[in-house]
């Protein structure tokens, strides 16, 4: 299992658009990918429970990767939410 | 042989309400309209989250009343503190996202005032949201409003756009793709 925290630095969190553009990355990869938010745990493939957590703008997150590819999933994940949250 | 027809026209007629009756004919679920206005094509969204489906398929309606109604029964997965969206996890487990304007996130909630909050168990009809549609506007912002379905890889969707729809005229039909 792989993981890396991140705190959020875009104004407006993880409003629709990002949890839209994440849920669709993660679906890229068989490996299980969980998100760890202040208010809740989801399951990042799907995008309506990645906009549930009410990710906001400060707030740290854990991502964890588990099973296959979870290296890829986790590099590209990681470029993903430096270069958009 | 037009007896024999008709009798077999009848009986067909008869299995079908058989099976329904026995829940073995596909489930169809409706989306209502969450709001009146001209029901359009996603695609004629601007914004790829919506156009481009990255949240899913869906319609969008170019609404000429604020009211967001209740699309389906269910329960409020997330009302968005701001007011400018909603989404909803439906009694028939479909995932329905109501995003009233374009980047009206950045309203922060100015011309939208909630009705329900997250948690809420709603019925079809209830009031969710008004918003104030000449206000959104003079402040630049485009007002169209996607009715987007987040799971809708477990479904055939069939879309009903190219007229004026009265709130809770069903929208979209999804039935279970497998």
């Amino acid at each position: 299992m792989k993981s890396f925290e991140y705190t959020i630095k875009d104004e407006l969190g993880i409003h629709a658009r990002p949890a839209g553009l994440l849920a669709k990355l993660a679906m890229k990869y068989p490996c299980k990918i969980t998100m760890k938010a202040p208010k809740k745990e989801v399951d990042a493939k799907r995008v309506m429970a990645v906009m549930s957590a009410g990710v906001k703008n400060s707030d740290s997150v854990t991502l964890e990767f588990d099973g296959e590819n979870e290296s890829e999933a986790y590099d590209e994940m990681l470029a993903f939410f430096t270069e958009n949250l | 042989m037009s007896f024999y027809k008709h009798r077999k026209g009848e009986a067909k007629g008869m299995f079908e309400k058989f099976k329904k009756a026995m829940g073995m004919m596909p489930k169809e679920f409706e989306i209502g309209a969450p709001v009146e206005g001209e029901a359009v094509a996603v695609s004629q969204v601007s914004d790829p989250t919506f156009g481009e489906e990255i949240l899913g398929k869906g319609i969008a309606i170019i609404p000429s009343v604020g009211k967001v109604l209740a699309p389906v029964d269910g329960v409020i997965d997330t009302m968005f503190e701001t007011g400018h969206a909603v989404s909803i996890h439906s009694a028939d487990g479909t995932d329905v996202l109501v995003h009233v304007g374009l980047d009206t996130i950045s309203l922060k909630g100015k011309y939208y005032t909630i009705h329900k909050q997250t948690g809420d168990t709603i019925k079809k009809g209830d009031l969710l949201i008004e918003f104030d549609i000449e206000g959104i506007k003079s402040e630049g912002y485009d007002v169209i409003t996607p009715v987007i379905i987040c799971n809708s890889d477990e479904y055939n969707f069939t879309p009903h756009i190219g007229a004026h729809v009265k709130p809770l005229d069903t929208v979209i039909t999804l039935t279970p793709a497998k």
